[in-house]
């Protein structure tokens, strides 16, 4: 009898202290403020939608993940294999897998997805335009049949815009799916979302297909994330140091001192994916002689960009790409590099004669050029740099800034000479988009339009059977426009974070190309 | 007094007219585009024209603002090119927050800016006066972006009273409030203020104290009666206004709204949302100017004379 009720009282406390402790884990939770250029995402349906928040990487999972190599890795597709000539696709599944309203996943919802995809017409249709129609092979294999190669769908499919949606709920909900409900198979499920303020997520308990590069593929850790949209990043920044928030999903590299000024919190940084670079119009005289234009090219010194701009933070950059890229790597003497000697030499040759002020001239005219950039303060303080590195081989280049949100539309004038710009891309084709012949003006800034990069252009678009072909070819493309000079490139920057690091524990290492699903797995509250 | 409220009704669709021109044109002459915003890296060169006809905006202007204006007549108010959802919808969530904090600065600026504008016209060119319009010019000339990321670093930083931003419960309206209605605060404080010395300076005022009434009462009964009409002018006028000076109150402390649907709107050019906000906007102004004049009316008996 005492036994038994010794055993009960040892029972009730067991089942007092695992109360207690279910507690302490349903207290786990953390507070994100979302990137300033995601806010305002209005929907999470990511067939239609024309931008996605990071949240939406949690409600779904997609066939392909990401490493932070850029190279492609297993998540709900166990694996694939390519035909020899690109015209099929075979991808076998992950088993066991199911959405948050409790359908199964498996090759009928891969078919009925892509024909959902395909049949949404609208600016993401692209990405899906080259497959031609899904076949079932079993349960579990999907034959993807081409209408042409596409080398670049592994890319697509680890997009999130081509996040594994439930079909049926999707036909059912029409368009209040991924406003009012959403159903995948993420990590995390919508509690609630309410448009440009904030989206609340809770644990998919059930959850154990995680994506290869992640650490845990089980159930994440924290059991419930608020994601805030704030649009000031002082406000932001603010709410951080008070303990409003956990976790900036950006920083802007002036608030970065001020971040490491607070004991409480710590920076996280991974690779980039901008490039920063000088377009050069090679419309414009005097840069449609191609020695000016490689004179210009060569007086950027990164080095001591990074150093004096950037603290030293990031990396500097040789090429039009991110250096993560296996297209970026292009022959040595294709690269752009600092080299006065060169310019000087090159100005010379071209009949460009250094003047006693500096400022070098032929025929009487001055060497004055335009150089625009945009009214951000970090995009002045570089161009002021990029404008003494011109002078110091004997150009006289004059600074017009521009509104950031107008400057597109000045480029459309097709007036610009030189320029300070950037972009945030992870894929070879933003030379085809920034340099094809048929964007001049905008987004070809430097209205580069040159039959031979026409032609390797061409050729790496659409020519290519499959991915090593595609690098093959891009790299040839990418290689051949740097030796033609119509932009210089400048710098890589550093993703940044924020985080309270007295609550919130950051996986050391993140597999991924940014602070996206896998980090969210790997991520711990502290007690 | 019908018929003058119908003339002055129809006088407001003239004006409606004339602003939806502004609007829609002024949106048209800024450069960009909400294409722009659309295309996505990788996608063919062709996709700009589809897009364009797609969403009309090949057409010339003049066709453009047809027929915007047929479906606005017609209630409509279009589709969001970039956010992909019937823009009745985005106002509808949005315009409620904008309402509240705007109502409760209306509120706040009023009850504040009579109060004092009385202290000082009562201690008038004493120090309470002075005071009290140094801190209403100092007020009415701070801007609010500056004026909320100062209150913040005082209440929220340091002091730890309220959350620095968001929508959640009533501790998060207070600095918002504060920030859009001190500037109301200054306006209203000065014009009781200047109407109230004013008013004391009447001949029936002036009875008034021959009949031996206490000054208070008078100041108080009569004075201030007869000074709230420009008051209550005023601050109609100021309904509108409100909701147009929230714009930027609402990015600081990242509360949801028209401001921030305006601003979010404006930079991705997403032309229809923004019509519909500077239309919301201007409405509330002139609603706010009609309510203004009908108040006036209600309280002057002179006006309501002039009616008849």
């Amino acid at each position: 009898m005492t036994f038994s009720f010794r055993k009960s009282l040892l029972a009730a406390s067991v089942s007092l202290t695992a109360l207690l402790a279910a507690q302490a884990v349903a207290a786990q939770e953390a507070v994100f403020v979302m990137n300033t250029n995601e806010v305002g995402a209005p929907t999470y349906n990511p067939i239609k939608a024309t931008m996605l928040n990071s949240a939406s990487g949690l409600l779904f999972d997609r066939l392909v993940s990401q490493a932070a190599d850029l190279s492609y890795q297993p998540w709900l597709a166990d694996s694939w294999e390519e035909a020899a000539d690109g015209m099929a696709w075979t991808f076998k599944l992950k088993q066991g897998v199911k959405f948050h309203n409790g359908e199964p996943f498996n090759a009928a919802t891969v078919k009925a997805w892509i024909e959902l995809f395909k049949a949404a017409e609208g600016e993401n249709a692209y990405m899906a335009e080259a497959i031609a129609s899904v076949e079932v092979v079993d349960d579990y294999t999907v034959k993807f049949v081409m209408s042409r190669p596409e080398p670049n769908l592994l890319y697509n499919l680890s997009s999130t815009f081509m996040s594994v949606v439930e079909p049926k709920s999707y036909a059912a909900l029409g368009d209040n799916y991924g406003v009012t409900e959403v159903y995948g198979t993420g990590p995390y499920k919508l509690e609630s979302f309410t448009i440009g303020q904030e989206t609340v997520l809770v644990r998919n308990d059930d959850y154990t297909w995680g994506p290869a590069v992640a650490q845990n593929h089980g159930p994440a850790k924290v059991e419930r994330l608020t994601f805030r949209e704030i649009p000031e990043d002082s406000t932001a920044f603010l709410e951080l140091k008070t303990g409003g928030v956990d976790f900036l999903l950006s920083v802007p590299a002036d608030l970065m001192a001020e971040v490491q000024k607070e004991p409480n919190l710590a920076v996280l940084t991974m690779a980039g994916q901008d490039v920063w670079y000088m377009p050069i119009n090679v419309t414009k005289a005097p840069f449609d002689d191609i020695r000016v234009r490689e004179a210009a090219a060569k007086a950027i010194n990164q080095e001591e960009i990074l150093a004096s701009v950037f603290g030293g933070v990031g990396a500097v950059d040789d090429t039009f790409l991110i250096s993560a890229l296996p297209e970026s790597h292009v022959a040595e003497s294709a690269k752009i590099k600092f080299d006065p000697a060169r310019s000087n030499a090159l100005l010379d040759e071209a009949g460009w004669v250094m003047g006693a002020d500096g400022i070098r001239s032929k025929d009487g005219q001055p060497l004055k050029v335009s150089l625009w950039t945009q009214s951000d303060s970090i995009f002045r303080r570089l161009t002021e740099v990029v404008q003494a590195e011109l002078k110091a081989v004997g150009f006289d280049a004059e600074i017009t800034t521009f509104d950031s949100s107008m400057i597109r539309d000045q480029y459309k004038t097709g007036e610009q000479q030189l320029a300070v710009r950037s972009y945030n891309w992870d894929n070879a084709d933003i030379v085809d988009w920034f340099f094809g012949g048929d964007r001049l003006g905008y987004p070809n800034v430097s209205m580069f339009n040159d039959p031979k990069a026409e032609e390797l252009r061409a050729t790496a678009m659409t020519g290519s059977k499959n991915m090593a072909e595609r690098i093959a070819n891009f790299t040839a493309y990418h290689e051949y426009v740097l030796t033609q000079f119509p932009m210089a490139p400048i710098y890589q920057p550093v993703q940044a974070f924020a985080y309270n690091k007295d609550h919130l524990v950051v996986p050391e290492t993140i597999n991924a190309p940014s602070f996206g699903t896998a980090a969210f797995l790997d991520l711990e509250v502290k007690e | 007094m019908l018929s003058w409220l119908v003339k002055r009704l129809l006088m407001l669709v003239p004006v409606f007219l004339a602003v939806s021109v502004v609007i829609f044109s002024i949106l048209h002459f800024i450069p960009g585009d909400p294409i722009d915003n659309l295309l996505k890296v990788g996608s063919p060169p062709e996709a700009r024209a589809q897009m364009e006809e797609r969403y009309g905006l090949n057409r010339p202007l003049p066709v453009q603002y047809g027929i915007w204006l047929g479906n606005v007549l017609r209630g409509d108010l279009g589709t969001a090119i970039v956010a992909r959802r019937p823009v009745a919808d985005l106002i509808a969530q949005a315009l409620p927050h904008s309402l509240r904090l705007g109502g409760l600065a209306l509120l706040f600026s009023t009850v504040v800016g009579v109060t004092l504008g009385v202290i000082a016209a009562l201690n008038r060119d004493r120090w309470p006066d002075r005071a009290i319009m140094g801190g209403v010019l100092l007020g009415s000339t701070m801007p609010s972006f500056w004026l909320g990321l100062i209150l913040i670093l005082i209440f929220s930083v340091s002091l730890g009273w309220f959350p620095v931003s968001g929508a959640r419960g009533w501790q998060s309206l207070v600095l918002p409030v504060l920030t859009i209605g001190l500037g109301g605060t200054a306006l209203v404080a000065r014009i009781t203020r200047v109407s109230m010395i004013e008013a004391s300076g009447r001949d029936f005022i002036t009875l008034l104290h021959a009949k031996g009434l206490s000054p208070l009462r008078i100041q108080l009964r009569h004075v201030l009666r007869h000074a709230l009409i420009p008051v209550v002018t005023i601050l109609a006028l100021r309904i509108g206004w409100i909701l147009g000076g929230a714009v930027t109150v609402e990015v600081v402390f990242a509360r949801p709204g028209l401001g921030t649907l305006l601003i979010k709107s404006l930079s991705q050019h997403d032309y229809p949302v923004v019509q519909a906000c500077l239309l919301m906007l201007a409405m509330a102004v002139m609603l706010g100017t009609l309510l203004g004049d009908i108040l006036q009316a209600l309280m002057d008996p002179r006006v309501r004379a002039a009616m008849t």
